[in-house]
């Protein structure tokens, strides 16, 4: 059902079929006059969308985002059967016809809603106020905003200018970011590849001697120790990471480490050392592009 | 007289590098050398003409023994700033719904329609000329208040503003009397040539209006991203530096057009208001259609909105990472989460009510099936478009999902899925509008097939262009991914333009199913309205505490630190209850305001209404 680097895309594409089959359906019982009345499709829309969130999403979606998502789904239902008045009182009508008991099976249907009504809202607020023992809620900053500027190794390093010294063209001149595409499948081992492959290369070398044991081969996140922390190290193949930052966010990130994380990214949930104290500077830049090159992402810049 | 109003009011500006160039050459004579300083944005060279910023302890910050959270300066200082611009957009918005109403009222040839027009102009001036005065009372309040509980800082700011903040209250002069001779002129200057200067004082109106929120706009800018002055604050001589600071112009574009919304939203809750209160059909017709034209305006200024916030946080990513990332990643990213919930809000208010008012043509049932499919893109783009890059969840939800990025809705979470979404938003909210505009016709020209043919390619092709872009920014340099932006913002601004301009041809001669039934819109529909103007001015409490947060414990950005009591950040639900509490009250008081305009303009209203037995549609397009 999911196919990995296109599972954004499926969900929507499965939310179209879903409205497709709803329209046909819909349709064909209208055409052979076994039309559903509106509170039933609603309740019925309802509850597709809810079961395609809840178990067809997998990993399952964090309860707030469900929460959030079937919220909305909820909004846009009452907002699709009253954008029309004929629409709006076909749904009203099993309602006002339970309320009134307008015949038996409703009088039925409200005997039976005032007695499980007020008990499941009795239930809701007794499960709202017991106390619980479930894991908070954690609203952590996942990209803290970074300082201005950082020291590391007694170097003062402002994180808007600073440039990678290692990200540069043959003749010297500073790389764009953007214009390392074309190595982007280069052989790193060729005895004369360019500069930049060269530092790449380092780079890597020095990412495999210390980081691939977190941030895994494929620097998605998973290495052998990955699952022995929560949350798991950075995923950079996400475009999520690497692709939304500066250069510079991540050399700070990686001197920096746990530790130095601001409050809201809470550093205590981090295992991740502060690598300016194993690692010299020119060594963190080097990584930083191997991590670039090997994801085929680029640094952020604004110009 | 207009020309030496401008002259006087000028006059400052010349004499600004004057004055510094004669306080350079004293400097000069008493001392060998003038200290000279670089700009901390511009980078240039210039001569140090101002004290540095005050080294403050927490006891330069007098306070009142309030109970908490009064006892915070900045509450006070938030709640009565809040109010001051709400009503202040909402003065500066009304005299542009003003001048172009009247325009429209002046364009119109059927008579009927012109004087139509012509009131309710005259309707809405007359509901500002109360808010106007509520407006300076708070700047005044607002400018004690600096005065008495940031005495330091304001006395900073006003050393480096101090010829702006003069010009600033001149044209506030100006705008009064002009606003005076406007409103007061308006029937001794009914007809011919005269009328045609009353509109003309309409635009010297909103042209004083737009420079004086433009050089408000300054002071809060400056904050943010300070300019012509060096890393210790001192002024280097050049007010225009310190004027033109990054972020400026972004703000000056996005607030113009933001007021408009505003605006737009407040007019269109006080109709529905009135709708809901009305007594007889002939009232429920003549709100009716108020609301619609209210809606039209705000909604039409809501369409560029979005670009013109995408294009300040651009500038304020580019001017500094760490404030764009404690934005929209870091410390305030879910403020921007409800900012997406609200906006949301709109488009959905405002395509709900459309679906209402086809509901009052005959002949608009041909259109409503397509409402569900309108309604379908606009959740999914909108489930796009709310979903955060943080998720909040329990370290076991977060074990579940092996990461901090889910690998399905993870993607969501930035700003290349966030562009692709709002668009597609935009464009369902433009086909319910072309489809309103069809709903009690029947077309009659002979190329309508091929007209809707083309409509209906312009918007697929808008639309898969869209998406694909969204997609497409994932793999690229997200230097080059800002830039498209640019094209996907083409494509919904040409389904606007040529499919308006389409659909307008295509209706030429066409047959009437039906009068539109002013009044006979559904009471739900004006719930949308409300939707619409609390949504509009929850977010401006959201958005204007976010931009001015930003600078966290910062007076002035990175040169002059708050070292008051109060320089942390609140938390999330702090401020959201602040923010609520600004906005009911602000409710409050529009609702005094409405009702002292009641008390005057019960009559013209009466006159209006026997004008509005002869229903029509905005832009006389029956």
């Amino acid at each position: 059902m999911w196919t990995e680097g296109y599972m954004p895309v499926q969900m929507l594409i499965h939310l179209t079929v879903m409205m497709a089959v709803y329209v046909g359906a819909n349709y064909f019982l209208k055409k052979i006059g076994k039309g559903i009345p509106a509170f039933p499709q609603a309740i019925l829309i309802w509850l597709g969308t809810y079961s395609y969130f809840k178990f067809a999403v997998a990993p399952p979606l964090p309860s707030t985002l469900l929460y959030t998502f079937m919220g909305l789904v909820t909004i846009v239902i009452f907002l699709f059967i009253s954008s029309t008045e004929q629409g709006w009182t076909d749904f009203k009508r099993p309602i006002l016809g339970t309320l009134m008991a307008v015949n038996p099976m409703y009088k039925g249907v409200r005997t039976f809603s005032f007695v499980v009504l007020p008990l499941l809202i009795g239930y809701g607020t007794y499960d709202f106020n017991v106390p619980k023992f479930d894991e908070p809620i954690d609203l952590r900053t996942v990209h803290p905003a970074p300082p201005a500027s950082t020291t590391v190794r007694g170097q003062n390093f402002t994180l808007q200018t600073a440039q990678n010294p290692y990200r540069v063209e043959d003749n010297g001149e500073y790389m764009e970011p953007g214009h390392e595409k074309k190595y982007f499948k280069s052989n790193v081992f060729e005895p004369n590849a360019p500069k930049y492959l060269q530092y790449v290369k380092e780079g890597g070398s020095i990412f495999f001697q210390n980081c691939h044991f977190c941030h895994g081969d494929n620097l998605n996140g998973r290495g052998m120790f990955a699952f022995a922390f929560v949350p798991i190290p950075a995923n950079f193949v996400d475009p999520g990471t690497l692709a939304q930052l500066q250069e510079t966010f991540v050399f700070w990130r990686i001197a920096k480490g746990g530790p130095g994380l601001p409050t809201e990214s809470a550093p205590w949930a981090s295992a991740m050392p502060p690598w300016e104290e194993h690692l010299t500077t020119d060594e963190i830049w080097k990584v930083s592009m191997f991590e670039y090159w090997h994801t085929e992402f680029f640094p952020r810049t604004w110009e | 007289m207009v020309t030496m109003l401008i002259m006087s009011l000028a006059m400052p500006f010349f004499l600004t590098p004057v004055m510094a160039q004669e306080a350079t050459k004293a400097a000069t004579e008493a001392a060998p050398k003038v200290e000279m300083a670089k700009d901390v944005y511009f980078k240039t060279e210039g001569p140090v003409s101002g004290n540095p910023v005050p080294e403050l302890k927490a006891a330069d910050y007098p306070s009142y023994n309030l109970p908490y959270p009064l006892s915070e300066n900045r509450i006070l200082i938030w709640s009565i700033a809040q109010q001051h611009l709400y009503f202040g957009s909402f003065v500066l918005a009304v005299p542009i719904f003003c001048m172009i109403i009247e325009l429209v009222g002046l364009l119109t040839k059927d008579p009927v329609m012109a004087k139509k027009y012509d009131d309710l102009a005259h309707l809405l001036v007359k509901i500002s000329l109360t808010a106007y005065s509520v407006t300076a009372i708070l700047g005044g309040l607002l400018l004690f208040s600096f005065i008495t509980l940031y005495p330091d800082f304001f006395k900073y700011i006003s050393s480096l503003f101090r010829p702006v903040m003069h010009i600033y209250a001149l044209l506030f002069l100006a705008e009064s009397g002009t606003l005076y001779i406007y409103y007061y002129g308006w029937d001794r200057m009914a007809h011919g040539f005269a009328k045609w200067m009353h509109a003309c004082l309409g635009v010297l109106l909103n042209v004083f209006g737009s420079v004086l929120m433009m050089l408000a706009n300054s002071w809060a800018s400056f904050m943010m991203s300070p300019a012509g002055v060096d890393e210790q604050g001192r002024f280097l001589g050049n007010i225009w530096n310190v004027l033109h600071n990054a972020l400026w112009n972004p703000l000056n574009v996005h607030r113009i057009i933001g007021n408009m919304v505003f605006g737009g939203g407040i007019v269109a809750a006080y109709a529905a208001y009135k709708f809901l209160a009305a007594k007889n059909m002939e009232e429920k017709a003549y709100y009716d259609w108020m609301g619609y034209i209210a809606m039209f305006m705000a909604v039409g200024s809501l369409i560029p909105l979005p670009f013109a916030g995408y294009w300040l946080m651009r500038e304020v990513y580019g001017f500094r990472q760490q404030m764009g990332i404690t934005l929209m990643g870091g410390l305030l990213a879910w403020l921007f989460i409800i900012q997406a919930v609200l906006i949301g809000a709109l488009f959905f208010s405002t395509n709900y009510y459309l679906f209402n008012g086809m509901e009052r043509m005959r002949g608009a049932e041909k259109y409503q099936k397509y409402i569900k499919y309108i309604l379908f893109l606009t959740t999914a783009a909108f489930i796009v478009w709310l979903t955060p890059h943080t998720l909040v969840m329990r370290p076991a939800e977060l074990k579940a999902i092996g990461g901090q990025q889910h690998p399905i809705i993870g993607n969501f979470g930035v700003m290349s899925a966030k562009n692709g979404a709002v668009n597609t938003m935009i464009m369902t909210t433009i086909i319910s509008f072309l489809l309103y505009q069809r709903s009690n016709k029947i077309i009659t020209v002979k190329w309508e097939a091929w007209g809707n043919a083309a409509l209906v390619a312009m918007f697929a092709v808008a639309l898969v262009n869209n998406w694909w872009l969204a997609i497409y920014g994932y793999f690229i340099p997200a230097n080059v991914r800002v830039g498209l932006s640019v094209p996907q913002v083409m494509g919904t601004l040409t389904t606007l333009f040529v499919g308006s301009a389409i659909n307008i041809a295509m209706m030429k001669g066409s047959k009437l199913t039906g009068p539109i039934e002013w009044g006979k819109i559904s009471v739900r529909s004006q719930y949308a309205l409300f939707a619409l103007a609390v949504s509009f001015t929850w977010l401006m409490a959201l958005m204007g505490y976010i931009r001015s947060s930003v600078r966290l414990f910062w007076h002035v950005m990175e040169v002059f630190r708050d070292t008051s009591p109060w320089a942390f950040t609140h938390t999330i639900g702090f401020a959201a209850n602040v923010m609520s509490m600004n906005v009911m009250a602000f409710w409050l008081f529009v609702l005094f305001v409405f009702w002292l305009g009641e008390l005057t303009s019960k009559h013209a209203v009466a006159e209006a209404r026997k004008e509005a037995a002869r229903p029509v549609m905005a832009g006389g397009s029956e």
